[in-house]
């Protein structure tokens, strides 16, 4: 038989190959290419440029750049997920200047930084902006260590900057004129996000930044922007698409208004609008004229608006794809949506008082969830915070959406059952688990015993990401879900009666997920030692607030009966970091 | 949370703050039944702000620490929690007060600032009341003055909502210059709103009162710029003004569940 018939693609010259593997994007699917065969091997290494990294410590900068030495865009993610909640020390790790560090020197022609949850400095900003000449975009989500001179680097460095996306990052604010540093020659911005920045901003810089900036898609401005000045801003810039709103302290007067409803009513690209974060209710009315080009509404910073308003303008936001709100809005604001958002995809209800330190009678219930379910045929991801549900009224969401990819629910009270027939939650959840067959993010609350994690480990046969907090009874629970779920990548668990013997049932599990973290549960350093032990690709880390080196020291006589407060392991190419601090163990 | 019991000391940090000199009497009073006698172990201790704060800010947590995990005194959750057969040794356990959870629920600090955040507030956290856009150096070629004006000349408007009340009010301190007035002004602002939120039948308005010594239905509560929440009374006048970012109106009767959420600490992470 003619072996170009059989293998008819090893006799294509390697440039074809390439060409055809520029087709493929998604990492997963380069990673299984990258499998195939030696060659295949090659070509795909070279022709990588995009690569995503889920676990900063899981390999090493030098080793990234070895293998992928065309690398132009990276994403890097530090901190595990409960670092958001305050569960993580500050200075656990996740250090951004050693990858920057090793790409500036191997000269790699790095275009795209994409970070999480990682510690970024001023100097690791500012070497970033000297080595990469090519360098377009800059997005930082959740992270901290730097402060506005770093960004005054990248804006005066960075010739062809295209995005800079700053989310929720925790800045020092050294109110400076880092706005005034891009230099008057550039004019390639794209996207431009501050709105996590505390301090003021020269208005005037940003003014004329924006108005040179002719290809702006997306601006996000932080409180610091006053009501005039935003009108100014969307006037040189009417072909925005991605709005953040700073802030309107005072009433507006009715001048103001109307020059700013206005500026507005030329926008008409409009489609995406945020912040809102100190606003007064009657400035979301300026933006009545276009509420129906929306399909992207972020409210959820806005506590100074009321429920009513609320449902007042999302009534007339028709074609909403995604909707981030506070739960202010209520059970009845949460049936409007229902009704008139028929293209809703995406829907997160935020919590306006988590402690219930109010008398607040508005928040949502499952009758809001309910109703989203039955009217938005199109929900895939919802992330809804709570004060009560039921079973029914779980089983009838799952009924009603069986498409959903992440469910993600938050009953603010831990551990409340059901609230009209006092019974645990296992069935609703587990409705939405065998109903959902697609699902792959899921988090529950509320009273649950080992049986919702039956049902997880019987049906959720896609899930690759598992939170639990105050549930289950034994270690069972844990196990069934480590022995169903085959395609788990991350679970985190919290204040959870799992111990060591779901933690050492199944060892190999670990190597093929990103991580496992488990607070405040059974776990011993005895247990975490035997893991550690037989499983060397892993790195296991125990976090211990009050450590320091003494305490260190005396650890390893103290009993291993001791229950480990913070347990965190993933599975690693490059074994233990050098940079933990002493707070945190590596068995 | 609701269903939590609290067996242990109130986070020390927080009550550093209430100098020992005004203790309530209501704090320990025995009469005073709303209080249950975990309240009653409650040391005022008299030191400086800040004093357990560590280099890397990591005393936050230490502050905020779960209850031991004595199961039987774990009320709710100690259905769920199977019994352990290994007896946990409280003397490795380094942990304090329950007070509230940590990171539960599960929001971002930058979410739980939102109802927190009084207009007057920007840049560094940590600035007084007193200096807001002060001093500000601007590079602007034109001179133009940098972005907010400060606000109404004067004028020291803070946020204050009350229990029971949806709408939120402001109150110009610096118009005022005592507490009394502070409370003659709180009445004044939320006896209509609160009587109608109550469905009193043809009653009349009943005035707010009590609200410094404990003696009313409901006491008034401030936050600080460190986030911690205090009760309002127990600082000079001039001091209390400068540091309060917001004021709270809440009932008497949950006042020590209050005080304990002062999670202000874990949202200042790089302060």
């Amino acid at each position: 038989m003619n072996k170009a018939l059989k293998f008819p693609m090893n006799y294509f010259p390697e440039e074809v190959i390439e060409h055809i593997f520029d087709f493929i994007a998604s990492h997963r699917d380069r990673n299984s290419i990258s499998l195939v065969s030696k060659s295949w091997h090659k070509i795909e290494r070279y022709s990588r440029h995009q690569v995503f990294i889920g676990n900063c410590y899981a390999i090493s900068p030098e080793r990234l750049i070895r293998r992928f030495p065309c690398l132009r865009s990276l994403t890097l993610k530090g901190k595990p997920h409960f670092a958001d909640f305050n569960l993580v020390p500050h200075e656990w790790g996740g250090f951004l200047h050693p990858w920057i560090d090793a790409l500036s020197k191997a000269r790699v022609g790095l275009e795209e930084l994409r970070l999480k949850r990682m510690v970024v400095s001023d100097e690791s900003l500012e070497l970033l902006s000297r080595s990469f000449v090519s360098f377009k975009s800059l997005v930082l989500v959740s992270c901290d260590g730097f402060t506005t001179d770093g960004l005054a680097s990248i804006a005066a460095n960075c010739r062809n900057l295209r995005e800079l996306d700053l989310q929720e990052n925790e800045i020092d604010d050294h109110r400076g004129q880092w706005l005034n540093c891009f230099p008057d020659s550039c004019t390639t911005l794209v996207s431009l996000n501050f709105a996590c920045l505390k301090g003021e901003i020269n208005l005037s810089a940003l003014e004329r930044l924006v108005a040179r900036s002719t290809n702006l898609k997306s601006l996000k401005v932080n409180r610091a922007v006053p009501l005039d000045g935003l009108t100014r801003l969307m006037s040189c810039a009417p072909q925005l698409v991605d709005l953040g709103v700073g802030c309107y302290e005072n009433e507006a007067e009715p001048e103001s208004f109307a020059s700013l409803m206005a500026a507005i009513k030329k926008c008409t690209l409009l489609r995406s609008l945020s912040g809102f974060s100190e606003v007064a209710s009657v400035c979301l009315t300026a933006f009545y004229p276009i509420c129906e080009n929306l399909t992207s509404l972020n409210l959820s910073y806005a506590a100074e608006i009321q429920g009513n308003h609320l449902i007042e303008f999302v009534q007339f936001c028709k074609r909403l794809q995604l909707l981030w709100i506070l739960d202010s809005i209520g059970d009845k604001g949460l049936e409007v949506v229902a009704s008139s958002c028929k293209e809703l995809q995406e829907l997160r209800v935020f919590p306006s008082d988590p402690h219930d330190e109010e008398d607040n009678n508005t928040a949502v219930t499952e009758v809001g969830l309910v109703a989203i379910s039955a009217g938005c045929p199109k929900l895939h991801s919802i992330l809804y915070f709570c004060k009560q549900m039921t079973n029914e009224a779980l089983i009838t969401v799952a009924k009603n959406c069986p498409n959903f990819i992440r469910f993600r629910l938050c009953i603010l009270e831990p551990n409340k059952p059901d609230h009209i027939t006092s019974q645990s939650l296992d069935e609703g959840f587990g409705a939405i688990v065998q109903s959902c067959k697609g699902l792959r993010r899921l988090s529950v609350s509320g009273l649950l015993t080992d049986k919702v994690f039956l049902y997880i480990g019987m049906y959720a046969e896609q899930l690759e990401m598992l939170s639990i907090a105050f549930a289950g009874d034994t270690d069972k629970g844990m196990l069934y879900v480590l022995n169903g779920c085959k395609k788990l990548r991350k679970l985190e668990i919290r204040d959870s009666p799992f111990g060591n013997a779901a933690l050492l049932a199944d060892v190999g599990k670990y190597e093929t997920m990103r991580s496992l973290w488990m607070s405040s549960c059974e776990v011993t350093l005895g247990g975490c030692k035997r893991l550690a032990r037989n499983a060397p690709w892993l790195n296991v880390e125990i976090i211990n607030e009050n450590e320091n080196e003494n305490g260190r020291m005396e650890r390893n006589e103290e009993d291993e009966r001791e229950k480990v407060d913070r347990l965190y392991l993933y599975r690693t190419v490059v074994g233990t970091r050098k940079d933990a601090p002493p707070c945190v163990t590596i068995l | 949370m609701e269903g939590y019991s609290r067996n242990g000391e109130i986070s020390p940090k927080l009550l550093h703050l209430i100098p020992q000199g005004t203790r309530r009497n209501w704090f320990h009073d025995d009469q005073a039944s709303v209080y249950n006698t975990e309240e009653k172990k409650l040391e005022l201790k008299l030191g400086p702000p800040g004093e357990d704060e560590h280099e890397d800010g990591s005393s936050m947590l230490r502050h905020i620490k779960k209850e031991p995990k004595d199961k039987s005194t774990l009320s709710l959750a100690g259905k769920h929690f199977s019994p352990s057969s290994t007896t946990n040794k409280p003397t490795s356990q380094k942990r304090t007060a329950p007070g509230p959870v940590v990171g539960w629920p599960p929001v971002r600090s930058f979410r739980k600032n939102l109802a927190n955040g009084s207009s007057s507030k920007l840049g560094n956290d940590s600035t007084s009341n007193a200096v807001v856009l002060k001093n500000q150096k601007c590079d602007d070629d034109n001179g133009r003055a940098m972005t907010m004006e400060p606000k109404r000349q004067g004028g020291l408007f803070v946020k204050i909502n009350m229990y029971g009340v949806p709408i939120g009010r402001k109150v110009d301190l610096n118009s005022h210059n005592s507490y009394a007035q502070l409370s003659f002004t709180v009445d004044k602002l939320f006896r209509g709103l609160l009587a109608a939120q109550r469905e009193s039948f043809g009653e009349e308005e009943k005035p707010i009162t009590g609200l410094l010594d404990g003696n009313g239905e409901y006491t008034l509560t401030y936050e600080d710029s460190e986030g911690d929440k205090m009760l309002v009374g127990d600082v000079p006048w001039h001091m209390f003004v400068s540091s309060v970012k917001r004021l709270r109106v809440i009932k008497t009767s949950k006042i020590s569940s209050a005080l304990t959420y002062g999670n202000g600490k874990q949202e200042k992470m790089r302060s």
